[in-house]
């Protein structure tokens, strides 16, 4: 960690370096507006800002956009506030030369920068909030770079019915999430559909540690054959810690919440395991693209990428980049049209397409299989 | 200076306030804007605060609370009946097939906002110092468990979103004259000066024949009316408003500005307020270029201790400094019949 | 609903309350020397999780070892912020202290924010700790155990320094009138410096404890826990130190119990219980269980 007067240092050496190079071409701007600073979404904002600025780098690295154009990503800390969330989306759209913006992975947070975007007729990229529902929410503005919650959920939902055999499953979710409430009702009218029963609904809050009650509750249900715990990335490793305690050895399923080192390091190697989870689909494909990325990323960052949210702000950048290379120009209409016109962005969360009109990638899922605190890729689905 | 002279003082200020609302309407970008409607809205929040804080004593972190359900009120009721049947089933008809205009919705939040506090006030208010504060404290996370659970009425935790966004400069204005006229006239008043005498001494104001709890009840209804007020701006500025949109911090900052603009002064706790939104707005591109996450709010903190260290009162105390005298002429300065010049008001 | 459920919901109550009632018995130390409320005491317990992390994995110490260290950090910091922020202010309206102590809080949770990132991490005890003891019908870890027993020879501790030795006689007597002690020759700053002190050092064990059991640890995490401890302080009797332990149990066991025996749509509303009951305990019992009507409350 760096102290606070080395930063300081940096700051100054840094616009020391910058004034010279004023005179080059207009850079290409971008803003991302992530949760910084504050709150439980920091744990993923931040590596997603860390992905978005490997990108651009790297492009600007490789001779920039347009012509040697370089990107200028300016990160703005919403502080886990809404108003901030707002008053950044005002700040980031009055700014001179402005293209696009990136950013949220919140669902809450998306909708309340990305309304500014749309009417201003710019285009607003979200790496990470799941919400399906999220362009009809905001308008023809904004685009996800993530499957929606509902890919995901129903790919559990299938995996756990027709390969796990799972017909009788105890649902638990987060009810101060929007996020968990719409991942487990997905999965829920999907696993319901195939003809498996939900035994038990229990509910829970974001900041609560304690799980004993759920857990009994769980035990109490004999003919539960696994548990979907529907959990944000802070809550997951805990979870899954007091279940396996408890000594219970179902099988713990779970979303995209779950890609955090927390669920292997949290409950540790004895506790952690027998655990499914979906996630973009980056995690555990040893070639290509994201093998690249995780070397670059520790290269640049000096440790792997955290979660796979890093991943997806660096496509979501690349994303909004590919966009602008295509459309030749830097006009926020044109950049919209592009993304609309996406087929085949090779990602490294896997490729995305816009298809249909519908501005939410079908992205491949990967379910991951936690074993003994190791995780593996057990499958990838492609709906 | 009279009466009149006063009074017209206060209308060239108002005036000239309205030109200004009108010039930057006209002239600033969004963002800007944006920073000026929210100095406005803390304003009426950190002088409403004052009537509850600065003038009877109470010390009430419950504003958030108010807001929320001010917020949430206002937003019902202006949606229109499809999307309220589309997003909370659980309204009973004759909300959902209503739809009101902004000023009846935005009055009808401050009311529901003061209903609860009379109803919650009667036990509560009997309670005092660090007592009330955490028992207000204590609202505010009721308030939100109940939205965030009540998925049926409000939406859980998404929250209403896409809101429509009425709240413009005017607006604010408005209600920031509003509040500020009613507080000053509170102030001036006979039951203003039942609550400051709360403050300094509740046992002798007991004996002088005040009605304690009734004063206290309605300081604390008063101040949650302008925050349920506050609370439906608010949501229709941001065009969203979900369980959490008001925490506990929100409070804490409140209380800094009536604390720093010193208890009891109106003119105090509105330039505290203004100043703080814009300082804290400021530091965020120096947070920025910096990398340091979480600065402003640590400057913020700092600042705070060291007035409190270093100027307890705060900046006016109780009192009302004669801005007015500077506007206009030297006349300000005169002494009133009983030879007491106008500056010392305590 | 079996009587072995209901046990097990018990026995969690207990622990959780071992926990808060640790943190509680710091406010009421606090608040009766200096009849103020620390708000920045939920973050002391913080800083005793991350110091025990420091300890454990930077320096390698062994667990019990850690432990001692996690107290002296504790009261170090306690000693600091009652320095820093209370010493001023001492004179001032109740309400300055209060806001003082939430500026506190909040530099120290955006100083934690800035310095280790709001990332959580998770927090190993070692394998001895994580073992399973039957009691019974009951399971419970060792580390459980450990928690209940540690907050019970705290507490011990605690009460036979302030009853039978003179320094802690001395505290007593400064908490009932410190205008009186300080004529009686107590070094006044002395006792307020060891009463921060100790309720910090137990706020920060609470800490270890919290990490120990839950396993994951953040800048943010203390804050929850500290208003709760401080309702139990309240329930208690905010300045009766015997009870902020009942006032920790008795929450411990409520909130547990609320979640344990209400069908799960109730579960949500764990938070609402609390602070509700919060309200309810002050308004009927105005000095909580066993609190002295020393001062103005109602």
């Amino acid at each position: 960690m760096k102290t606070i007067l080395a930063k300081v240092m940096a700051a100054a050496v840094g616009l020391l370096a910058v004034a010279p190079a004023a005179e080059a071409a207009d850079p290409i701007k971008i803003v991302a507006l992530y949760n910084l600073s504050a709150g439980g979404l920091a744990s993923i904002d931040g590596p997603s800002l860390n992905g978005a600025k490997l990108k651009a780098k790297e492009i600007n690295d490789a001779g920039g956009l347009l012509g040697g154009r370089t990107i200028e990503v300016t990160a703005i800390d919403t502080k886990n506030d809404l108003k901030d969330a707002a008053t950044g989306a005002k700040r980031a759209v009055s700014m001179d030369g402005i293209v696009a913006g990136v950013g949220h992975s919140d669902t809450t947070f998306a909708l309340a920068s990305a309304p500014l975007f749309q009417d201003k007729g710019l285009p607003f990229v979200t790496s990470g909030a799941t919400s399906p529902d999220l362009p009809d929410m905001v308008g023809g503005e904004m685009f996800l770079a993530c499957f929606g919650d509902d890919v995901q959920a129903h790919a559990m939902a299938e995996y756990a019915y027709k390969t796990l055999g799972v017909h009788n499953i105890v649902i638990w979710t987060d009810n101060a999430m929007d996020y968990t409430k719409g991942l487990s009702k997905y999965f829920q009218d999907r696993f319901t559909q195939l003809g498996g029963k939900v035994l038990l609904n229990d509910i829970y809050m974001t900041d609560d540690k304690d799980f004993s009650a759920l857990v009994s509750r769980l035990k109490a249900n004999p003919d539960a054959q696994a548990v979907f715990a529907s959990s944000g990335p802070d809550t997951a490793g805990i979870i899954i810690k007091q279940i396996r305690e408890a000594g219970i050895k179902l099988p713990i399923l779970g979303g995209d919440g779950y890609d955090t080192d927390l669920v292997s390091t949290v409950p540790g190697p004895d506790l952690s395991d027998d655990v499914y989870f979906t996630t973009h689909a980056y995690v555990g494909l040893d070639t290509g693209v994201a093998n690249t990325f995780r070397t670059s990323y520790q290269k640049a960052y000096g440790n792997p990428p955290e979660n796979a949210f890093a991943a997806l702000g660096y496509d979501a950048l690349g994303l909004v980049a590919d966009a602008i290379k295509r459309a030749g120009s830097t006009d926020p209409a044109a950049v919209t049209k592009a993304l609309n016109a996406t087929t085949a962005y090779p990602a490294v969360t896997g490729d995305i397409a816009f298809k249909n009109g519908s501005r939410v990638p079908s992205k491949p899922v990967a379910i991951m299989y936690v074993d003994h605190a190791k995780v593996n890729l057990k499958s990838t689905v492609t709906p | 200076m009279g009466r009149r002279a006063s009074w017209l003082g206060a209308l060239v200020a108002a005036v000239t306030g309205a030109v200004l609302v009108y010039a930057a309407s006209a002239a600033l970008n969004p963002y800007l804007l944006s920073i000026i409607a929210f100095v406005g809205i803390n304003v009426i929040l950190a002088v409403s605060l004052n009537i509850t804080n600065g003038f009877t004593g109470l010390f009430s972190l419950g504003h958030p609370a108010f807001m929320t359900i001010g917020g949430y009120v206002t937003a019902i009721l202006i949606l229109s009946p499809a999307r309220k049947s589309h997003l909370l089933p659980d309204l009973p008809s004759w909300i959902a097939h209503r739809q009101w205009p902004f000023l009846a919705s935005l009055l009808a939040g401050g009311l529901v906002a003061t209903l609860v506090a009379v109803i919650v006030g009667f036990p509560v208010l009997r309670l005092r110092g660090h007592y009330l504060a955490v028992a207000t404290l204590g609202l505010i996370f009721i308030i939100q468990g109940l939205a965030i659970n009540l998925d049926g009425y409000t939406r859980g935790a998404l929250g209403l979103n896409g809101l429509p966004e009425l709240t413009n400069l005017w607006w604010i204005y408005g209600w920031m004259l509003l509040t500020l006229y009613v507080c000053w006239k509170l102030k001036h008043s006979s039951l203003g000066r039942t609550m400051l005498a709360i403050r300094e001494n509740e046992l002798a104001a007991a004996c002088l024949g005040v009605r304690i709890t009734r004063t206290r009840i309605l300081a604390f209804a008063l101040g949650a009316f302008f925050a349920g007020v506050a609370g439906g701006l608010w949501a229709h500025l941001v065009t969203l408003v979900t369980p959490s949109s008001f925490s506990f911090l929100f409070a804490f900052q409140l209380v800094v500005m009536v604390v720093l603009g010193g208890s009891g002064s109106i003119t105090g706790a509105a330039l505290a307020a203004a100043a703080l939104t814009v300082a804290t707005e400021a530091l965020h591109p120096v947070e920025e270029a910096l990398n340091l996450f979480g600065a402003s709010q640590l400057l913020l903190a700092v600042a705070v201790l060291l007035v409190l260290i270093y100027r307890p009162k705060g900046l006016f105390g109780m009192a009302e400094p004669d801005l007015l005298a500077w506007i206009g002429k030297s006349p300000g300065r005169q002494p009133t019949h009983t030879g007491l010049k106008r500056q010392t008001e305590v | 609903m079996t009587g072995g459920y209901i046990l097990e919901q018990v026995a969690n109550g207990i622990i959780l309350g071992s926990m808060y009632a640790l943190i509680a018995i710091g406010f009421s130390l606090i608040y009766g020397i200096v009849r103020l409320i620390n708000f920045a005491h939920g973050d002391i317990v913080t800083i005793g999780a991350f110091a025990m992390l420091a300890s454990v994995a930077a320096i390698g110490a062994p667990f019990p070892v850690s432990i001692l260290i996690v107290l002296a950090v504790g009261a170090g910091v306690g000693v600091l912020i009652e320095r820093v922020a209370f010493r001023p202010m001492r004179g001032a309206p109740q309400v300055t202290g209060f806001i003082a102590s939430l500026a506190v809080a909040i530099i120290i949770e955006n100083v934690g924010i800035m310095t280790l990132s709001a990332q959580p991490r998770s927090f190993i005890v070692p394998a001895y700790l994580s073992a399973f003891i039957r009691l019974g019908s009951l399971q419970v870890r060792a580390i459980d155990l450990a928690i209940v027993l540690l907050a019970i020879l705290l507490m011990i501790a605690l009460a036979a320094f302030v009853r039978f030795t003179k320094v802690g006689m001395a505290m007593r007597a400064t908490a009932e009138n410190y205008q009186v002690a300080r004529l009686m020759g107590i070094n006044i700053d002395r006792m307020i410096m060891l009463a921060f002190a100790i309720g910090s050092a137990l706020a920060a064990v609470a800490g270890l404890m919290w990490g120990s059991k839950y396993s994951q640890i953040s800048p943010l995490m203390g804050l929850i826990p500290g208003l709760k401890a401080f309702v139990a302080a309240v329930i208690g009797g905010v300045g009766s130190i015997s009870g902020a332990m009942l006032g920790g149990y008795v929450l411990g066991l409520a909130e547990v119990l609320f979640v344990g025996l209400l069908p799960p749509e109730y579960s949500g509303y764990r938070n609402v219980f609390v602070f509700s009951t919060l309200i309810v305990i002050l308004l009927v019992m105005p000095n909580g269980l066993l609190g002295r009507s020393t001062d103005e409350r109602a």
